[in-house]
């Protein structure tokens, strides 16, 4: 029961954490309809979907830096989308067609945005205009500390100036230039458009005004806004939430995070429902979820665990289809640079490369993930083949399970290898052929591996790991935490850091994924000074090259990045696990899923009347 | 008096307040003899008898390889030199049984001797002094009472990486408190009994007295509370792990392998899931008849008087 | 029996307080940082600072300490952290469906433990008593977790009778039976564990009883055995039966954190494992303090029904 809770758990922090919400639902765009349709479409209906562990508790759309909920971009999305939509099906792509612009400029050598928005309105009939962008930035540029979605740095810090030349035109002067395709990517499909003209005010019943063109007002109306978006009880009922420009709007809600979606019937935008209702209820554990989907109820939509994996054939025989959709970001074991003793053994890039190479992941990937996973073969998921795979990792990534390679190069510096027992160093030294900096004779080769409790596959690939490493003599103890004790206890580690208490408990861990938006982007990972730099790694070319795919315009800038950062292993890949799914045979539209836009995309869902 | 001190603990480990267990009458070796005409005492321990045996002489008789996970050897059908199958990480359930039957074991023994001294002596102490220390200490054990185990355990496993030490610390500082509430209550009733005041009167120190006459007195009390205990234990550690929060692998104990198992209670690998339940079944009520037996003992021979 | 009140009062008192501080120690042994815990891996200091402000965590702990006692006595539990909502608020909606699924339970767990300790009194020593003891035994020895799934798998999965969760929003009490198909299993599954230990104490007094003076003097009169059981034999032996109800409490709500995540029952038990896994303290001291106050008022209920009922109490305690 326990394991995927505490998965869908990490996930949903980590989610969030890395950039922004990778949960969220909203329009499917052009291609969306991709299952096969039999039978004739039918208007109207109710879909229930089933999460496991989802409760979103804040409805407004800027969350506050204190709420780490994921769920709460799935929530909102389909109310509130961002100005950029992320995802066409399952492609990495915007989907202009669902976006709320209707073109993006980028010049004077990449440092001004000009976008233009499409003449769509409100659900109160007024039209979505360019001060709903300025109202957004606003308040922002005052309270960006307390906006969940931040990243240092990025917007709306890095805006000089915000000029609107009409109502359906803004313009952005930034204070460098960015790569665009990062730009549109990973920045501007965090921001949505709010109502100013229903939200611009400061009591509930305080009339609307231009409060936010003043700081203190800014502040004011932001504090409004949020003490009403923690109000659980009047979700369904505060008049504030009811003008949307998403396909749907709130309808019901309860604090144990069960709700309902209803068309906004004035939705501008090209999917118009043809559902008559999408209810959410969250169930707390798998099993639970499980039963219910095995006894026959009224669920229609449902994620299936993995460790419910081997039930789908029972599913299907109850009616269900089954997807998958792989998950946009990257799994690893984290070394940490800066530990004692081990962070010297993880600094040797041959030691990482021993350990990599005594990874089975496709062996993982089959029998721990049950075929649902990326293979993990670099820093960027292959499974969905995308533009932002390099030859290389297609290829299966630089280093696929070898023993014998592994052997071979910790013999070629200098150490003793006892298969099923614990290396030794023989020769220390920094000569090639030499263990390496800081390592002494003697030194045994030996890590203990922290990962997070309670999931069923972490435990079978942990310990496969663990005896695979072990014929290359490389000795690994297994320790497992709660998931929320390991990140309390997880500092990040780095030169500035350093020497921090924080970083002396752990060697290497395995507690998850970071996810991706739309552009797998190095940058918050791998460079020096990156937040989601946990475990230390630090090289000038990584960083040079990391900047180039941010900054930069070259094309190639991403392969060399990508490559790079294959073979130096800042992280040891794992496979990632895929999303599974079942949902009734006779719902059509629900796939391709969009895991940049929270999988499901309830407006191009409609039920057939077929003989399944 | 309330003369309900028959039910000492049942099997919930309900200790009644203001129960009051009425001194021995015979010598011990009338109650050895009850015990050994009990058919369920004598029952109960032959199968512990039998479940100890497997678990720590068995592994040496039948040996498998324990430690090394071959995922490629995962969830094997019975048969083919695994005559229980394999389990997730393809190891065998036989011999997993076993060594997992040696932590169960292990688990409800030292939970239920820790407790059962540590209660005894705090108890017993407690009732000897009396006054406001016997008030503020019994009002720690109440604290303790007041809060279920479960909840409390939870707690503190949310939080920690537990291991099989731990585990059995947490459950005895969390065990003691029920052991202590029926011990006191014999100590009371005890202490104004006519040969502890005669021994008071010759002069005896306190320590001597809680030695010589509470000790023996109340052995037969901790003697059922531990057999509850061992199966108390067994079990909180089994939810412990249905829940997401029992040790790592390759950690292995009979309620971790029921709750690995769980997911295929419905089809694909009833091996995995049947033969840990039936001997975590046989174990639990097997300990529970022991106490059961003993408890009616105990309530046959204080009701006459 | 005024003074005896007192001292019980008092004594409850003390051990609420008791239950506060022990499990405010225990949350606060979390060995990193909360806020990060709650926060996530990348959590700025930025953020950890804002977090640690708004929740008072920054204060020394004897401060945070007296902070939420005053707090309590005015009624504020404080504010989940994962929830953003007041403790009470959350509390309030599931403390009723808690208290119908174990008022339920634990009536149905009476009404069959009740008869089933008289049988086995009455047939104390042979084989019947040994049947039906060994059933109840059983049943009880199997991990709940186990007997719930059992029960989904044979009622739910494979003949589609009984609803296997709670599915939709609940919104009061009254909304629990507007689906009481999806009662039956959890209320079953809590009752049967109640069960064995009813019928157990049952057995042991209805023992103790059938051996005292007033029923073999109504057996001499010859008065009918079934008006000497019912009239005089339950009377009497019902009474234990009281105290055991109080001090069974914290069991049966053990019992109900594993029903309720299987069932996915929106209740206490179900929030308190939620927030656990979160470390959203302000709730787990909420919740668990509700629970030691519930436990302490029943014991407390029970002591006094069983002065009134049974004046020879007063004195042995």
């Amino acid at each position: 029961m326990r394991r995927t809770h505490r998965l869908a758990a990490a996930a949903a922090a980590l989610a969030l954490t890395t950039l922004v919400a990778a949960c969220a639902a909203g329009g499917g765009g052009t291609v969306g309809g991709g299952s096969v349709v039999k039978g004739q479409k039918i208007k109207g209906g109710t879909v229930t979907i089933a999460e496991v562990g989802a409760s979103p508790n804040d409805i407004f759309p800027l969350l506050p830096a204190t709420n780490s909920n994921g769920y709460n971009g799935t929530f909102t999305f389909g109310m509130w989308p961002w100005l950029v939509y992320s995802g066409d099906g399952a492609k990495s792509v915007p989907n202009p067609q669902e976006s709320l612009y209707s073109s993006l400029k980028y010049s004077d050598g990449d440092k001004v945005i000009t976008i233009v928005l499409k003449p769509w309105k409100w659900s109160d009939g007024v039209p979505i205009t360019s001060r709903d962008f300025t109202f957004v930035y606003n308040m922002l540029k005052v309270e960006y500390n307390d906006w969940f979605d931040y990243v240092s740095g990025l917007f709306p810090v890095d805006v000089a100036k915000v000029e609107t030349p009409n109502t359906h035109t803004v313009v952005l002067d930034l204070t460098r230039s960015y790569n665009p395709e990062f730009y549109t990517d990973n920045v501007l499909a965090t921001i949505p458009l709010l109502p100013q003209h229903a939200w611009d005010k400061t009591s509930a019943s305080g009339k609307v005004g231009n409060y936010d063109e003043t700081k203190a007002g800014a502040k004011a109306v932001w504090n409004f806004l949020q003490g009403q978006g923690t109000k659980m009880g009047t979700f369904a009922t505060n008049p504030l939430w009811k003008v949307v420009d998403g396909p749907w709007r709130l309808a019901a809600f309860q604090s144990s995070g069960y709700y309902a979606w209803v068309p906004n019937k004035n939705y501008s935008g090209p999917d118009k429902p043809v559902l008559n209702k999408v209810i959410w209820t969250p169930f707390t554990t798998d099993t639970s979820e499980m039963n219910t989907l095995r006894s026959g109820t009224s669920l229609d939509v449902a994620s299936v665990p993995l460790n419910d994996i081997r039930q789908l054939p029972a599913l299907k025989a109850e009616g269900y289809s089954v997807a998958q959709v792989p998950a946009p970001g990257v799994a690893e074991i984290l070394p940490n640079f800066y530990a004692p003793v081990a962070g010297l053994l993880l600094r040797q890039l041959y030691i990482r490369q021993a350990m990599e190479y005594l990874i089975n992941r496709k062996q993982i990937v089959q029998k721990a993930f049950a075929g649902y996973a990326d293979p993990g073969n670099g820093p960027v998921p292959v499974l969905y083949g995308q533009q932002w795979d390099s030859p290389l990792e297609k290829a299966g990534g630089p280093y696929q399970y070898a023993p014998g390679k592994a052997i071979a190069l910790l013999k070629a510096h200098g150490w003793k290898v006892v298969p099923g027992g614990t290396d030794t160093c023989v020769k220390p030294g920094t000569a090639p052929d030499e263990c390496g900096a800081g390592i002494t004779a003697g030194e045994p080769l030996t890590f203990q591996l922290l990962f997070a409790s309670g999931t069923e596959s972490f435990n079978e690939q942990n310990a496969a790991i663990q005896s695979s490493e072990s014929l290359g003599g490389i000795k690994i103890t297994l320790k497992s935490e709660p998931f929320n004790t390991l990140v309390s206890t997880t500092g990040t580690c780095n030169a500035q850091s350093h020497p921090a208490s924080i970083c002396n408990d752990w060697q290497i861990q395995q507690y998850g994924y970071n996810s991706y938006l739309m552009d797998p982007s190095g940058a918050g990972q791998f460079n020096t000074d990156a937040n989601g730099n946990y475990g230390g790694y630090s090289t000038p070319e990584m960083d040079n090259l990391i900047n180039a795919t941010e900054y930069g315009s070259s094309d190639s800038a991403f392969f060399a990045y990508e490559d790079y950062a294959a073979k130096q292993l800042p992280l040891l890949w794992l496979p990632n696990e895929s999303t599974v799914f079942v949902y009734k045979k006779n719902l059509a539209g629900v796939t391709p899923l969009n895991p940049f836009s929270g999988l499901y995309n309830p407006e191009v869902w409609y039920y057939t009347k077929s003989a399944s | 008096m309330q003369s309900d001190s028959a039910a000492v603990a049942g099997p919930l480990g309900i200790v009644p307040e203001g129960g009051e267990v009425t001194s021995r009458t015979g010598g011990r070796n009338l109650a050895l003899d009850e015990f050994l005409h009990s058919k369920r005492a004598i029952g109960g321990c032959a199968v512990v008898l039998l479940l100890v045996l497997f678990c720590f002489v068995g592994p040496l008789i039948y040996r498998t390889n324990q430690t090394a996970v071959n995922l490629n050897l995962a969830n094997l059908p019975p048969g083919n030199g695994h005559p229980l199958g394999t389990d997730e990480y393809g190891i065998d359930v036989l011999g997993r049984l076993m060594v997992g039957g040696q932590s169960s074991l292990e688990l409800g023994f030292a939970v239920a001797i820790a407790s059962t001294v540590i209660g005894a002596l705090y108890g017993a102490i407690s009732g000897m002094v009396g006054g406001v220390v016997d008030a503020f200490l019994m009002r720690i054990v109440d604290t303790l009472l007041a809060v279920p185990t479960f909840i409390l355990l939870l707690i503190v496993a949310s939080m920690f990486s537990l291991n099989l030490a731990t585990i059995i610390l947490l459950l005895t500082l969390l065990s003691w408190p029920y052991v202590c509430r029926l011990v006191r209550a014999q100590v009371l009733a005890l202490r104004s009994r006519e040969f502890v005041q005669a021994s008071t009167a010759m002069g005896s120190t306190r320590t001597r007295i809680l030695f010589r006459h509470m000790v023996p007195n109340t052995f037969n009390i901790f003697i059922v509370t531990a057999t509850f205990a061992v199966a108390d234990s067994i079990y909180a550690l089994s939810a412990l792990s249905f829940l997401g929060l029992g040790p790592p692998p390759p950690f292995a104990d009979w309620g971790t392998m029921l709750t690995n198992g769980v997911n295929d209670l419905f089809d694909s690998y009833p091996w995995e899931v049947y033969p840990a339940l039936i001997v975590l079944v046989i174990t639990v009520l097997a300990f529970r008849q022991i106490g059961d037996a003993l408890n009616d003992i105990a309530s046959s021979r204080s009701s006459v008087r | 029996m005024t003074w005896y009140l007192v001292r019980r009062i008092g004594q409850s008192v003390a051990v609420i307080i008791g239950v506060m501080v022990l499990t405010f120690i225990l949350v606060h042994l979390e060995p990193g940082s909360t806020a990060r815990a709650v926060l996530g891996l990348k959590a700025t200091p930025a953020r950890v600072a804002i977090f640690n402000d708004t929740y008072g965590l920054n204060r020394p702990l004897p401060v945070q300490f007296w902070l939420y006692c005053t707090h309590v006595l005015h009624g504020n539990f404080g504010v989940s952290y994962a929830a953003g909502q007041p403790v009470s608020t959350l509390i309030a909606q599931r403390l009723p469906r808690d208290a119908v699924l174990i008022g339920i339970s634990t009536v149905l767990a009476l009404i069959i433990g009740i008869p089933v300790g008289l049988y086995q009194a009455i047939h104390h020593g042979t084989v019947r008593d040994d049947i039906v003891a060994g059933t109840w035994f059983t049943l009880y020895s199997a991990p709940d977790f186990m007997e719930a799934l059992l029960l989904i798998a044979v009622f739910s999965v494979h003949f589609h009778v009984l609803q296997p969760s709670f599915t939709g929003g609940i919104t009061s009490v009254g909304g629990l039976f507007a689906d009481p198909n999806a009662l039956i299993l959890p209320v079953l599954v809590l009752s049967i564990n109640s069960v064995a230990g009813f019928s157990q104490y049952m057995r042991s007094s209805a023992i103790e009883e059938l051996g005292q003076e007033y029923i073999r003097t109504a057996r001499a009169k010859g008065m009918a055995e079934r008006l000497i059981l019912t009239r005089h034999l339950l009377r009497n032996a019902v009474l234990p039966i009281i105290t055991i109800l109080g001090l069974s409490l914290p069991n049966i709500v053990a019992g109900a954190v594993i029903a309720e995540a299987i069932f996915n029952f929106p209740g206490m038990g179900l929030l308190f494992w939620q927030s656990a896994l979160a470390h959203d303290f302000p709730v787990m001291l909420g919740a668990t303090l509700i629970i030691g106050v519930a436990t302490v008022a029943g014991n407390l209920a029970a002591d006094i029904a069983y002065g009134v009922l049974d004046p020879r109490i007063r004195h042995a305690v």
